[in-house]
């Protein structure tokens, strides 16, 4: 069943992070790349709680880096999209896809 | 850049995320909040780049309160119910405490009966309080890594059964005076939960420190 899951709207906007930042893919860069691409200011908390959530359901995996004096001491924690997250935003992408598919949303609604 | 690498930032915001954060993501978290604070400080200043600080720390704690809630619900539903029994039931254990207390040790003399009283009041009113910081310790142990959560929740749920004593008083203050100090006691007693919650909080983040270390 976890396999036929689809990505929730925050969840697939953070994978995409992910996917586009590739190894810089911590926190700050994380939550930097959704302000500027969306426009949309979130939370750190946000974005740890559904990169956990992620994590949980085998779709990102995680590993801390050294601690750094510019961190006040703290590591970072470096994400990267597992092959079954990157499967998880294809299937997403397909059911997004196949459902516009005739809508012409932009000639009706623009 | 190196100068902004000497200005802190808010403390108590950054304790507060520390506190509701999962242990795993609290380093992480409060390193990302440093590493923006500081780049802020330097392009913006200090007073923007706290302000900033408070927003994110509110919000994020906000964030993983609730993702304390979706993660782990029947955990805190069960440490909050547990606190809130232990809080029912044992009610009556600080009077009897205290009444025992003042029976073996005699800190008055037999004739003082205003002394009695004083004693008893003032000690029931602390053993009570003391009581209310135990369970809070006792619900935080048994909600493993979400502590703060599950104390806060206890806390508010017996503080808004105490406003609801207030309100249901409201307007028979002078026949109900008596009730007063317990309903005062009540609220105090909210706050010690969450007291309890913090303590086994910061004992565990210490041990992990001090593990992390060794």
């Amino acid at each position: 069943m976890a396999d036929r899951d689809y990505l929730g709207e925050f969840e697939h906007i953070v994978v995409l992070a992910l996917l586009r930042l590739g190894d810089r893919a911590y926190g700050v860069t994380v939550r930097q790349e959704i302000e500027v691409r969306i426009g949309r200011e979130v939370s750190i908390g946000a974005v740890y709680a559904t990169l956990d959530r992620l994590e949980a359901k085998g779709y990102v995996k995680s590993q801390f880096g050294d601690p750094t004096p510019e961190r006040g001491g703290r590591s970072k924690r470096f994400f990267r999209v597992s092959a079954k997250g990157v499967a998880a935003v294809n299937r997403t992408h397909r059911a997004l896809q196949s459902m516009t598919e005739g809508l012409r949303l932009f000639e009706r609604y623009s | 850049m190196r100068q902004a690498c000497f200005v802190r930032p808010p403390r108590i915001a950054a304790w507060l995320v520390e506190l509701v954060a999962p242990r795993r993501d609290a380093e992480s978290i409060l390193g990302d909040l440093f590493e923006e604070f500081s780049d802020l400080a330097s392009k913006s200043g200090l007073a923007s780049a706290r302000r900033w600080y408070w927003r994110q720390s509110v919000k994020t704690i906000a964030h993983l309160v609730g993702a304390g809630f979706r993660v782990a619900p029947w955990i805190i539903a069960a440490a909050v119910v547990m606190g809130f029994l232990l809080l029912r039931f044992g009610s009556g254990l600080p009077e009897k405490l205290v009444v025992a207390l003042l029976r073996t040790q005699r800190p008055y003399s037999n004739t003082r009966v205003d002394a009695y009283v004083l004693f008893l009041a003032w000690g029931i009113l602390i053993g009570r309080l003391i009581e209310s910081m135990i369970i809070g310790c006792i619900v935080a142990v048994a909600a493993k890594d979400r502590e703060i959560v599950a104390t806060t929740t206890l806390g508010l749920v017996f503080g808004a059964l105490t406003g609801l004593g207030l309100m249901l008083l409201a307007g028979q203050w002078l026949e109900n005076a008596y009730l007063i100090p317990f309903l005062v006691n009540q609220f105090c007693s909210s706050i010690m939960i969450v007291i309890g919650g913090v303590i086994v909080r910061e004992s565990r983040s210490a041990m992990a420190r001090r593990t992390s270390r060794a």
